[in-house]
């Protein structure tokens, strides 16, 4: 689907620091300049993010560090997004996630038929700052 | 060729003026002080050196008429005893007597004046020697009765009290000027004693002006010092909340760019995958204007037709697909398809002929969907699948 460079590993600087009082988000796209973005602005708005572009970074950074909350795409690299959701609720089964992805959805569609798999669902195309009041909704600041 | 700036001129204090000023005056006055008291004691230690003068001269003139007295008196004797021992002392008396009229003639030496009236004295001291000289000869010669004529005209001369008249003169001029002296040097003495508390006086006042002014300028800035401070804590308090209002302002334009970022980053998203889609259908598509025009066609499309899409683009679609296989693909024969989106609906497997780049009429089996905008008909999308080979 895409033709941008994944990043190899999650970048050290990417890494969040073991024991800060920050929330804890785990962001995972396969595309890096997004993954780029919702890191910074969500460290501009005091949270601790870690970035996966694929499951087996999700998972690796899951086991690591239990995230406070989790933003997924749908179309991943080497699975489908909503599997892996399903694969990290069984492991954190109260963490709240959020599906962001460009595929549009109906919104009746999700509340039918994806709200037992995930938090919230939110367009690529809305701002960030409804991404940001979507994570303040769940887990505050 | 470089210039550097030149520094700003030195704007110099009016209170270090004044007091610069006031240390310029006092050390004048010191200077003023210290050249008048050497001056007068200059002149004191002159007038002291002329007051032992004059009082060596009084001693002096002092002693003339005792030694002179005595010299007569060793004369008399001798002339009674002439004893060779009494002609020494008399002989002794007069040289004893020579020496104090040198010295007086000396101690005179410098004043013309003084000069010229003991001159009157030392010559009746001489007359006075050569008569006693005359006398001792007369004795020796035995010659009495001209010793005794001798001593008769010296005893009727007034050599004597002319002499203590002189001196007496002499005496009281010197006293006299001893007395100016004396007042001289009491004046002198007072003149520096005044210039001496003068300055101090003047010096104390002006170190009293200094230290006021001193005074007056240190809290003139110790109160400028304090207004410097206030406007320090008024500036950096409004450079604090300018300071919090850019960074608020700063984080908003961050936030917005990240949004902006972010808005750019999900069309480009969305268009790619809006294109991956079209692109991922197996099936020839062509996206056409409202006027049948070509604007996009998918890989499939161009596989099948043969042309490269910029050979396609914006050119009629007429041109390739027609419902009647019209050997002349310049002719627009497919009116029905163009009547199609001007009135607004579907329409569905239609067959008709494809007219590749190659000049093959590839048959084919048509549908034609409108894209609307708002109810409103803005183009349409046409695809097109080979239609099966023929069943003989």
């Amino acid at each position: 689907m895409s033709n941008t460079t994944r990043p190899p590993f999650v970048p050290s600087h990417m890494a969040p620091i073991p024991g800060s009082s920050r929330k804890h988000i785990l962001a995972i796209d396969d595309e890096l300049p997004i993954l780029e973005l919702l890191q910074e602005y969500l460290k501009a708005q005091g949270y601790r993010v870690s970035t996966a572009a694929n499951a087996h970074e999700a998972k690796r950074v899951v086991e690591a560090e239990a995230p406070d909350l989790i933003i997924s795409d749908l179309q991943l690299e080497d699975t489908d997004g909503l599997q892996l959701i399903e694969q990290l609720r069984i492991m954190l089964p109260k963490t709240p996630v959020i599906l962001l992805t460009g595929v549009l959805f109906d919104p009746h569609v999700v509340e039918d038929n994806l709200k037992w798999k995930i938090s919230s669902y939110i367009s690529k195309t809305a701002p960030l700052q409804s991404l940001v009041d979507e994570i303040r909704r769940h887990i505050g600041r | 060729m470089s210039t550097e700036p030149t520094p700003p001129p030195v704007a110099t204090d009016p209170t270090l003026r004044r007091v610069l000023l006031c240390f310029g005056l006092i050390l004048a006055v010191l200077v003023l002080v210290v050249a008048v008291s050497l001056n007068n004691l200059s002149r004191t230690v002159a007038t002291s050196d002329w007051v032992n003068h004059t009082h060596a001269l009084i001693t002096e003139l002092d002693t003339l008429q005792p030694t002179l007295t005595a010299a007569e008196g060793e004369l008399s004797r001798y002339l009674l005893t002439a004893d060779q021992r009494d002609h020494t002392d008399y002989q002794n008396k007069f040289a004893e007597l020579g020496e104090h009229t040198d010295v007086a003639i000396a101690l005179c030496a410098g004043t013309p004046a003084e000069q010229q009236q003991f001159q009157q004295i030392a010559l009746l001291l001489a007359k006075r020697a050569e008569v006693a000289s005359q006398i001792v000869q007369l004795k020796k010669a035995g010659e009495a009765a001209a010793l005794q004529r001798l001593l008769g005209q010296d005893a009727e001369s007034h050599d004597h009290r002319e002499l203590a008249q002189l001196i007496e003169k002499f005496r009281a001029t010197q006293t006299d000027l001893l007395s100016a002296r004396d007042r001289t040097l009491y004046l002198q003495a007072q003149t520096t004693r005044w210039t001496v508390l003068t300055g101090l006086a003047l010096d104390f006042l002006l170190l009293c002006g200094a230290a006021w002014l001193i005074r007056d300028a240190l809290a003139a800035r110790t109160l400028a010092n304090r207004l410097l401070q206030q406007s320090n804590a008024v500036l950096e308090e409004k450079v604090t909340q300018r300071t919090a209002e850019l960074s608020a302002t700063n984080a908003q334009l961050a936030a917005q760019s990240l949004e902006d970022r972010w808005s750019k980053q999900a069309l480009e998203h969305q268009n790619r995958y809006n294109l991956l889609i079209i692109d991922s259908i197996s099936d020839a598509v062509f996206v056409v204007t409202k006027l049948m025009n070509i604007s996009r066609l998918n890989p499939a499309a161009v596989h099948l037709a043969g042309f490269e899409p910029v050979e396609l683009i914006d050119k009629p679609l007429a041109r390739l697909l027609s419902t009647d296989g019209a050997k002349d693909p310049a002719k627009p024969t497919f009116d029905p398809l163009a009547r199609t989106l001007s009135e607004g609906h579907e329409l569905r497997d239609r067959a008709g002929f494809l007219a590749t780049k190659g000049g093959q009429s590839l048959p084919v089996r048509l549908s034609i969907y409108p894209l609307r905008d708002r109810d409103k008909v803005v183009g349409g999308v046409v695809i097109l699948k080979l239609s099966a080979p023929a069943t003989p």
